[in-house]
């Protein structure tokens, strides 16, 4: 029975766990609702999840054990000097596996019997055209190993499959039967079933952390495997970013770093005010009308894919700023600068920070409004000294999202900005950024084994600590300025 | 008869603060104030009863224009403030505000420090020109609102972190601070215990040797102790307003006297 079919099986059996649970229950106390500990669908909830919920995790951990069980068995067919290296060893694993596949087409196909199939032998004439019948294309000849590691890879899996379905389904039954054989009017059920839903969720906000970690780590191997071969210093501290694929490049991060933090720079001088105050004239001036048009007008932009906003910034944006400010001002003769970049990345926040805060001062209260305008307060100081202070903290979250988007943005820099990495204070001198020199250093040659390629963990790795940094000093402003309301 | 009526009227118009002739107030579709004539004397307490639902609040937002903030609210009729008429299109709500201090029913203090709470309608006023002086009013607002003694080591705290009492106190000094010349207070005490219920009454006592204070409550014993008038509303009419003995010894509207005597409500 495939896994697939088993999770129908299972969710099959849930169902009758609800409804033997719910009416087990209910017949316990002679059909009053009123006499049950719980609602009687906490019941029906119990029954189902104890028909499911074990029989699931251990479906999980077999199906994640199997094939590690499988492959250590495997390794008996082969000389231990073929598997000493770990990347041998997966390249074979991987051929028995695609033998073995084969083989199971070709049974399905009808090329093979069964019995064919577990008897065919390398002697008897070449496995691989047999496979090629059936439309199994496999690289080179299969060796004898191979074929017999493969054979006995569909053995062992044909018991495992087996004996994966009869424990689960063993398992299922048994949680059913506990499940009906322990419900009686009395049965807390519903603490039960809170308790199941509480793991649920404990386990969704751990996923996430995980997740995290898991990503953190993998740069960080990365990331110094990168500091044995380059010196870590004069990457943090380099002046120069100037990689070259023989060797002897100079992979200094300030300039990127420098490009970076100046195109957010200007992007959130843009996007913050017009944000903000877009915010709080549909938030507190607009009327229903206008915002219900409004609103939803701004959001549009936040749909537009950020390479049309590359284009924008290519074709219009850039060529304005050069020909009527910086060549009339003798400050640059590129249409790539900091400020094309930085203004189309400001456009982009717009709606972002505005939507957010829009939201956000709209949940401050009413009765505070109230409480200032019944105290002889203007609007602008209601809104001011009032309704903003309320608001701030989600107003600086919202600001450090729309800062962070800003730092992490890569296709508005390649367009806008240009792709050299320089270390300049003119605002019309083309730059780039961290993210940007990532992807170039990513695409092509991706071995990583030379420093040059190498650098864009460290760089990825800096740019998460920059993120990091931002979010802890957004939760540091939040504590401190917090005003509660309610 | 007739003539002995125009004299005292002529008499007590010099005292007269504030003057509502025809108020109808909808919200939506629900006419929720109908009609209601009413005089409200200065220097003078004025109770405003009757069962939840009958319109006090609504009276009590149309003297400062504060239905204004509810979108849904239309004021029709004349209220006048001193003989002007606070809805004319001159008037400016902000002023009127500053002259007309309201505190809610429900307590809403700002999310600042207990003084910066204080301190707000002064502050947005102008009313002082030193901290020192900012500090005095502070002070004896809260001092007025019996406050003081319980938030004199804790100034910088958050004013809602307070009981909500405290908050509810913490609101009347808000509105004293602003030194109105007519004060509304909708429902001041119902969150307060016994003792703050009789600070507060106190200052009302107060307040009414130079303003005018109209008190929403839903307590006859309040009513009868603070109130030198009272107007008894039921479903959005303004059944009767009287002296406040009168009323409730000798009410006229059978309503009234079942409401007092506590068989309506
Ligand atoms: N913002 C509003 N929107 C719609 N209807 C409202 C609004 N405010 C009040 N009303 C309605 O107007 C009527 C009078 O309400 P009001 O708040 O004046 O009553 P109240 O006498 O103060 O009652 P309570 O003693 O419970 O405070 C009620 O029927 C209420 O439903
Ligand atoms: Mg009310």
């Amino acid at each position: 029975m495939s896994v697939f079919l088993l999770i129908v099986v299972l969710l099959v059996l849930g169902i009758a766990g609800y409804v033997l649970g719910r009416g087990r229950a209910l017949s316990s106390v002679g059909g009053n609702p009123r006499k049950l500990h719980s609602l009687p669908g906490y019941y029906g909830w119990h029954g189902a999840i104890l028909a499911i919920l074990p029989a699931l995790v251990a479906l999980t951990m077999w199906v994640i054990a199997q094939p590690l069980i499988i492959e250590r068995q495997l390794a008996d067919f082969f000389p231990a000097e073929q598997i000493e290296n770990d990347s041998q060893r997966v390249l074979l694993l991987t051929d028995v596996r695609r033998v073995a596949q084969g083989l199971d087409t070709a049974v399905a196909a009808g090329a093979l019997t069964e019995e064919q199939a577990a008897m065919i032998r390398t002697e008897f004439g070449s496995v691989r055209d047999r496979l090629a019948t059936v439309g199994v294309a496999l690289g080179s000849e299969v060796t004898p190993q191979v074929l017999q590691a493969a054979q006995r890879y569909r053995e062992l899996a044909a018991t495992g499959g087996l004996w994966r379905m009869i424990v689960t389904l063993a398992i299922a039954l048994g949680g059913l039967a506990w499940a009906v054989r322990t419900t009686n009017g009395d049965l807390r059920a519903r603490n039960r079933v809170e308790v199941v839903i509480l793991g649920l969720l404990i386990l969704a906000s751990t996923i996430a952390i995980l997740t995290t970690i898991g990503i953190v780590l993998s740069m960080l191997s990365e990331t110094i495997r990168f500091s044995t071969m380059y010196p870590f210093a004069d990457f943090l501290f380099g002046l120069t970013w100037q990689p070259t694929f023989q060797g002897n490049s100079e992979l200094g991060l300030i300039p990127l770093l420098w490009g970076t933090l100046y195109i957010s720079l200007v992007s959130m001088i843009v996007a913050v005010p017009i944000g903000l105050f877009t915010a709080i004239y549909l938030a507190e001036y607009a009327t229903p009308r206008v915002r219900s048009i409004v609103k939803p007008l701004i959001e549009v932009i936040a749909g537009i894919p950020t390479v049309v906003f590359g284009l924008f910034a290519l074709v219009t944006v850039g060529p304005f700023l050069r020909d009527w400010f910086a060549a009339p001002t003798g400050l640059g003769t590129s249409g790539s600068s900091v400020m094309t970049a930085g203004i189309v990345i400001g456009i982009l926040n717009i709606p972002f920070i505005s939507s957010l805060a829009d939201d956000i001062i709209n949940a401050v209260p009413q009765s505070l409004r109230d409480g200032s305008y019944g105290l002889g307060a203007t609007k602008s100081e209601t809104i001011r000294q009032v309704v903003l202070p309320a608001a701030l903290p989600g107003i600086v979250g919202a600001i450090l999202l729309a800062a962070s988007r800003a730092i992490g943005e890569t296709m508005i820099v390649t367009m806008g900005a240009g792709a050299a990495a320089k270390l300049d204070l003119n605002p019309f001198e083309a730059m780039t950024t961290i993210t940007v020199k990532i992807v170039s250093q990513l695409t092509g040659d991706t071995e990583f084994n030379s420093p040059e390629t190498l650098v864009a963990f460290a760089l990825g790795m800096t740019l998460f600590v920059i993120t990091l940094g931002l979010n802890i000093f957004a939760l540091w402003v939040v504590r401190k300025y917090r005003e509660q309301y309610e | 008869m007739d003539d002995l009526r125009i004299v005292e009227r002529s008499v007590d118009t010099q005292g007269f603060k504030i003057t509502a002739r025809g108020v109808q107030v909808y919200y939506g579709e629900k006419h929720a104030l109908k009609d209601v004539d009413c005089d409200i004397l200065d220097k003078t307490v004025t109770a405003f009863i009757g069962p939840s639902g009958c319109g006090k609040s609504t009276f009590l937002r149309c003297l400062n224009r504060m239905n204004d903030t509810v979108s849904i609210a239309r004021v029709q009729g004349e209220i006048r403030l001193d003989g002007e008429d606070i809805y004319d299109k001159r008037v400016d709500p902000v002023q009127l505000r500053a002259k007309v201090g309201m505190v809610f029913q429900k307590p809403n203090p700002f999310p600042k420090s207990i003084y910066d709470n204080v301190a707000y309608g002064p502050k947005i006023h102008g009313l002082t020109r030193s901290k020192s002086e900012l500090d005095g009013i502070v002070e004896a607002s809260l001092k007025k609102a019996a406050l003081w003694n319980e938030v004199k080591d804790r100034l910088g705290e958050p004013g809602t972190g307070l009981s909500g009492g405290q908050q509810q106190r913490l609101c009347i000094a808000r509105a004293v601070a602003t030194h109105p010349e007519v004060l509304l207070m909708d429902e001041p005490c119902s969150a307060l215990d016994p003792i703050a219920t009789a600070q507060v009454e106190e200052l009302i006592d107060e307040l009414r040797s130079n303003f005018s204070v109209v008190i929403v409550t839903h307590s006859m014993q309040q009513a009868a102790r603070v109130s030198q008038k009272t107007a008894f509303f039921h479903l959005g009419n303004l059944v009767e307003y009287g002296e406040t003995g009168q009323i409730f010894t000798n009410p006229k509207d059978p309503r009234t006297e079942s409401y007092i005597s506590g068989r309506i409500g």
